[in-house]
């Protein structure tokens, strides 16, 4: 009985250290403003950002944050990782949270679905029109270069012996392959009735898991499944050699990476366009290549987020 | 439009009561998957707990099980069990089988301390009656210790069986269906009334079971108040 006791004092001591030496980002520099840039002044409140849960999105809305606190404006990382857009977007418009990084594509069919298309821009313009009325008023500002969109994936062996390279070369195999799509699917507009009318595959018997998540990468992997829902950042692609198809028909939204900050907390800054700057040289800076690059440093490496994000933010000159 | 009435509309629209994600189909799942679990823990954990209890040895196997069983999380468990499953059986070693699994492990502990419990509570002295009376070990089980300790142990049984109804909707992380694909579809698809319509019926079953093996447990009571002199 000793050993159990002695057992159970060492599991609960390594929790009380896990709990203790975890949350990345969560240890703010002291923010001490800027020496005046006629930037960020003692009167702007503090910007309460927030983001989705999974990691791509948390390292986002850190590196705004850390732009942010670079250029002197206080924020608040509380609600980085608050859950999914389900969650996060009710919090943008209730003004629990001022900012969060947004696939601009999937946030668009949050509102809207069946708007989006292929097109960044016109997704952008789109997203903004809804926005204008959402929470009293929210703007989106420029967005990324950088993309992450769903991603239909096969392992290697799977692409050799049936000659896939885009989702087209599905359409007549699909009866001999097992499909892994997102939860959502049946009732998401670009993805089971998308995928029926741009490609023929009927996949009301796929097997449903959470999209670009642990159990579909597993399921792929264990070949549970043959094609795969992903996001196309996603470093499982890479680490496993899998091979993403062409989306030929261009049946998945555009989702580049913006800012959507409500303009309640814009009206109240001293210098807004110096704000949206800050946030808008990010977005320019970052590409779908390095997204994809940091996002295997986090997820894959299980390097600490605030670390990743302050790396890049210094080897773009963004902040000292 | 408010939750209950996105639930009761759900609930009431016929077409969700036909079909492979019809409420019959996913009902029948997840009663399958339960009393795959439960079987095959009362086959694992019976034995057990009527063997320490009957010969008062083991005393810290049940206590030790508690803490354990209680602590475990079946999410994790999944999660460590899924990979071996997976290489043995890619369809099913990914969905099924590791919560199956989870479900068993998260069963024994109620059950195996209850009949362990429940033997050692029957009173000493008429153990010794029936053993002085010329029943066998055996004997002494079936027809004293076990009919006098059954309140007991359909408690534990039933502690298990709430348990694993509700939990087992975990299996729908990982493609499983039963219950818990209404719950997870629901919360993907932002579908209150398939959401909270999956809670409604996996409460519904859970206090079933407990309103079942409660009636069981009581009749157990009377009869085992009968028995002794």
């Amino acid at each position: 009985m000793r050993i159990i006791r002695t057992l159970a004092l060492g599991a609960s001591l390594l929790v009380l250290l896990g709990a203790c030496s975890t949350g990345g980002g969560s240890s703010p520099a002291a923010a001490t403003p800027a020496a005046s840039t006629g930037g960020a002044s003692a009167s702007d409140p503090v910007t309460k950002i927030g983001s989705d849960g999974f990691y791509e999105a948390k390292l986002m809305a850190e590196i705004y944050a850390q732009a942010l606190e670079a250029a002197g404006y206080r924020v608040d990382r509380t609600a980085i990782g608050m859950g999914a857009r389900k969650v996060s977007a009710p919090a943008l418009e209730s003004g629990q949270i001022d900012l969060k990084p947004e696939y601009i594509g999937s946030g668009l069919a949050f509102y809207e679905p069946g708007k989006q298309t292929g097109d960044p821009a016109a997704n952008a313009k789109e997203l903004q029109t809804v926005l204008a009325g959402k929470g009293g008023g929210i703007t989106v500002l420029d967005y990324s270069p950088a993309a992450d969109q769903n991603a239909f994936v096969v392992r290697k062996d799977t692409a050799d012996q049936f000659h896939l390279v885009k989702m087209s070369d599905l359409t007549a195999v699909q009866s001999q392959l097992k499909f892994g799509v997102a939860t959502d699917c049946p009732t998401n507009p670009v993805c089971a009735a998308a995928l029926k009318s741009a490609y023929g595959l009927d996949v009301s018997g796929a097997t449903k898991l959470s999209a670009c998540d642990t159990p579909m990468v597993q399921a792929l992997k264990g070949k549970t499944i043959d094609v795969g829902e992903l996001c196309s950042t996603q470093p499982d692609i890479a680490v496993n050699g899998w091979v993403v198809l062409t989306d030929d028909k261009q049946t998945q939204p555009a989702d580049n990476i913006a800012p959507l900050v409500r303009d309640d907390l814009l009206g109240k800054l001293a210098d807004k366009a110096g704000f949206e700057k800050v946030l808008n040289d990010v977005s320019a800076a970052m590409d779908t290549a390095t997204l994809t690059d940091l996002g295997k440093q986090v997820s894959v490496d299980n390097k600490d987020i605030a670390v990743v994000a302050k790396a890049w933010l210094q080897s773009k000159g963004l902040v000292k | 439009m408010n939750v209950v009435g996105a639930t009761v509309g759900w609930l009431s629209d016929p077409a969700n009561w036909t079909g492979p994600n019809g409420i019959p189909t996913r009902v029948g799942e997840h009663t399958a998957i339960c009393l795959a679990a439960m079987a095959i823990a009362l086959a694992i954990s019976l034995p057990a707990g009527l063997y320490t209890g009957h010969t008062r040895r083991w005393a810290g196997l049940a206590a030790g099980l508690a803490v354990i069983g209680r602590a475990l999380p079946s999410l994790a468990l999944i999660g460590l069990v899924l990979p071996i499953t997976q290489a043995l059986d890619p369809d099913r070693g990914f969905s099924l089988y590791p919560t199956l699994i989870a479900m068993v492990v998260l069963a024994i502990p109620p059950i195996l301390v209850n009949a362990d419990a429940g033997l050692r509570a029957v009173d000493a002295d008429v153990v010794e009656a029936a053993r002085g009376m010329g029943h066998g070990e055996a004997g002494l089980l079936r027809r004293v210790e076990v009919p006098l300790a059954l309140p007991v142990l359909l408690g534990g049984i039933r502690s298990a069986a709430v348990q694993v109804i509700a939990t087992t909707t975990l299996g729908a992380i990982f493609a499983l269906g039963g219950l818990g694909r209404y719950i997870v579809d629901g919360i993907a698809q932002n579908d209150d009334g398939m959401l909270f319509g999956g809670v409604v019926l996996v409460g519904g079953m859970a206090m079933t079971a407990e309103g079942l093996l409660g009636l069981l447990q009581r009749v157990a009571e009377r009869r085992a108040a009968a028995r002794v002199p």
